[in-house]
């Protein structure tokens, strides 16, 4: 279903369609491209989401279900972000295009709101006991409603509309697509490409969580918020944030 | 905890014989010459004066350590020389070079910044996953380069542990002298947790460090750049980040341990030492608690300077994995329950021998690394004197 409303959107634009064209072959090229610059570019994205992702995920539950769990909900905010990010890539025209100012002013608006965000977390999440405590299962209970999907959703969200340059390289590929329907397609096929890098983070279910850990994490999210924070309101204010 | 009565309260041991001392300390003064006063080492009027002092002193706290049984005071006196010494010579040879303290962005890029050893837990990730160093320095092609620096530093952490931060950190001895300054603490209550700060530190700037592709902790939150060399600040970022480094060198290195007698930037912040404090587990070396004979008094967790006891660790009879070696707790128990101890051997198995090697290795390193620091310091004020 999908493949036709793709060939679709692909005929719909360009005239495809007859028989010596092969549109199937042509989006394949496209999609195989974003999913090799996905792939390519995972290092970069993990770099880019690492300070964000890794103190966050110490802060959830031990195991790897819970980890998974949060993995999901914060890559699928992330891809909502390419999404939305794709639909103005392609609007637009190259996002990279815009003048610097308003460039910038996105940029620190997005890195003071993560900066919140993150202080709201790490502010928010407190330590649960496990499996030592005597009354591990009530405690459990209780933690099941402390456990948010806003969160990780919210932090998903906006390191997906953070412009890091692999991003901003699909950014101006999608832009040069004939509709948004392959824009999105183009951002899907690099997010499943670059999605394959947060897989081992899942094993930081493994680690052990107590109170150092989770103080740990918590601490490092406030330190990493007051960077974002700072950086954002560089920006904001219209200052350089580089040449010395 | 053993309460036990009847196990004895030992009586301070003997001073050792002013002969044996000096037989013990005689590889000391060998090591001190050779460092000092080896072909192509000090040269010119003042740097020889400057060695042959250091030799002079460095060897003088070691025969008073042998001779009295005391590391912890004799140790403080050559740290806290060493932190006050460092800025002298090392502002002085950068103004001499660049003019300035400030370290301009075009000579970062040319790699001509001095080799830190704190960046070094901040260059592993980006090294691993893009074979680029983040560090901004030459790697190989001198004897100060990464390479040689970060292997040297490997070799001695395998032996020292976390030794490395009470005798080979040129950074500690500020707050150290700081700390000595009160006779007793402003504030005696410390939240626990604090401990945790530097692993926070360590995590969020490892991570950083991947993010921005430069050492996130030397640009943004180094407390010694306020006494060593700064960011040249061309625009406000570079305002913004000086401000920093000052906030926390006040803070951190002077207010909180004059407060507190505790070296706060070592056991709240430094991430280095938190990465060196995974060594600790490696080491041979370490201090222990001779639960037979420990009375819970708390003196060793009182006069620790860095937190590493705990009421949960003495009851063990082990430090914390963040024991920096200094030697405070040992020479402050009444009862001579806390000893210094080689792994694999019994607690109470010879203390004074497990001393002896570790002081062998750990004053070795400090001649070597202080000492040239030391030397320098008191050349360039030799040079402005003579």
């Amino acid at each position: 279903m999908a493949r036709r409303l793709v060939i679709a959107c692909y005929r719909s634009q360009t005239g495809a369609g007859k028989d010596d064209d092969d549109p199937r072959m042509a989006l394949s090229a496209h999609f195989g491209e974003a999913l090799a610059l996905g792939l390519a570019s995972g290092p970069a994205c993990i770099a880019a989401c690492g300070p964000v992702l890794v103190p966050s995920l110490l802060t959830e539950r031990a195991g790897l279900r819970p980890n998974a769990r949060y993995l999901s909900v914060f890559l699928s905010a992330r891809l909502l972000g390419y999404m939305l990010f794709a639909v103005a890539a392609w609007e637009l025209g190259a996002l990279v295009s815009l003048p610097p100012g308003p460039r910038v002013l996105l940029m620190g608006a997005v890195n003071v709101l993560l900066a919140g965000v993150l202080l709201w977390y790490a502010w928010s999440a407190k330590y649960i006991c496990g499996a030592s405590c005597a009354s591990s299962k009530l405690v459990k209970i209780g933690e099941k409603k402390n456990r948010r999907a806003a969160g990780p959703a919210a932090l998903g969200l906006l390191t997906g509309l953070s412009l890091c340059p692999p991003f901003v390289a699909a950014g101006v590929r999608a832009a040069e697509l004939g509709s948004v329907a392959q824009a999105l397609l183009f951002f899907f096929f690099f997010f499943m490409g670059t999605s394959v890098w947060f897989m081992p983070f899942i094993s930081m279910g493994c680690i052990a969580r107590n109170e150092a850990v989770i103080t740990v994490a918590r601490m490092a999210m406030a330190l990493i918020a007051l960077y974002y924070i700072s950086l954002g309101i560089a920006m904001l204010i219209g200052r350089k944030t580089y040449g010395y | 905890m053993a309460t036990n009565a009847c196990v004895p309260r030992l009586a301070r041991p003997e001073p050792r014989s002013i002969g044996w001392s000096l037989l013990l300390t005689l590889p000391i003064l060998v090591w001190s010459l050779l460092m000092f006063f080896h072909p192509g080492g000090a040269t010119g009027r003042q740097s020889q004066i400057a060695a042959g002092l250091t030799a002079l002193f460095m060897t003088a706290l070691f025969f008073m350590m042998m001779r009295t049984g005391s590391t912890y005071r004799w140790r403080r006196w050559f740290f806290v020389s060493l932190g006050l010494l460092f800025p002298v010579g090392f502002i002085y040879n950068i103004v001499l070079a660049r003019g300035t303290m400030g370290i301009p962005m075009e000579e970062m890029i040319a790699g001509r910044t001095p080799f830190c050893f704190i960046p070094i837990p901040l260059l592993i990730l980006p090294a691993a996953l893009t074979r680029t160093l983040v560090f901004p320095g030459t790697i190989a092609d001198t004897q100060h380069g990464i390479a040689a620096m970060v292997g040297l530093w490997l070799a001695l952490t395998l032996v020292l542990g976390r030794g490395w931060c009470s005798y080979a950190c040129f950074f500690g001895g500020i707050e150290e002298g700081v700390a000595a300054i009160p006779a007793r603490p402003r504030i005696r209550k410390i939240d626990p947790r604090w401990r945790y700060g530097p692993w926070a530190v360590l995590l969020a700037m490892v991570l950083l460090s991947l993010a921005l592709f430069e050492p996130a902790y030397c640009m943004w939150l180094c407390p010694f750049k306020a006494v060593s060399e700064y960011v040249a600040a061309r625009n406000t970022i570079g305002l913004v980040q000086n401000g920093i480094f000052i906030l926390l060198f006040a803070g951190l290195v002077i207010a909180l341990p004059f407060l507190t007698k505790k070296r706060t930037q070592c056991s709240f912040f430094c991430p280095f030492g938190a990465f060196q404090s995974i060594f600790n587990k490696i080491s041979v070396f370490e201090v222990k608690i001779d639960k037979e004979r420990c009375k819970p008094c708390q003196v060793c967790q009182n006069v620790c300077p860095n937190l590493s006891l705990s009421k949960e660790s003495i009851a063990h009879g082990e430090v914390l994995m963040s024991c920096m070696k200094c030697g405070a707790c040992v020479d402050a128990c009444p009862r001579q329950a806390v000893v210094w101890h080689i792994k694999g051997t019994e607690v109470a198995w010879k203390p004074e021998r497990a001393r002896l090697m570790f002081l062998y290795a750990a004053w070795a390193v400090a001649i070597m690394f202080g000492g040239s620091i030391i030397a320098q310091g008191i050349a360039t004020i030799l040079h402005f004197i003579l």
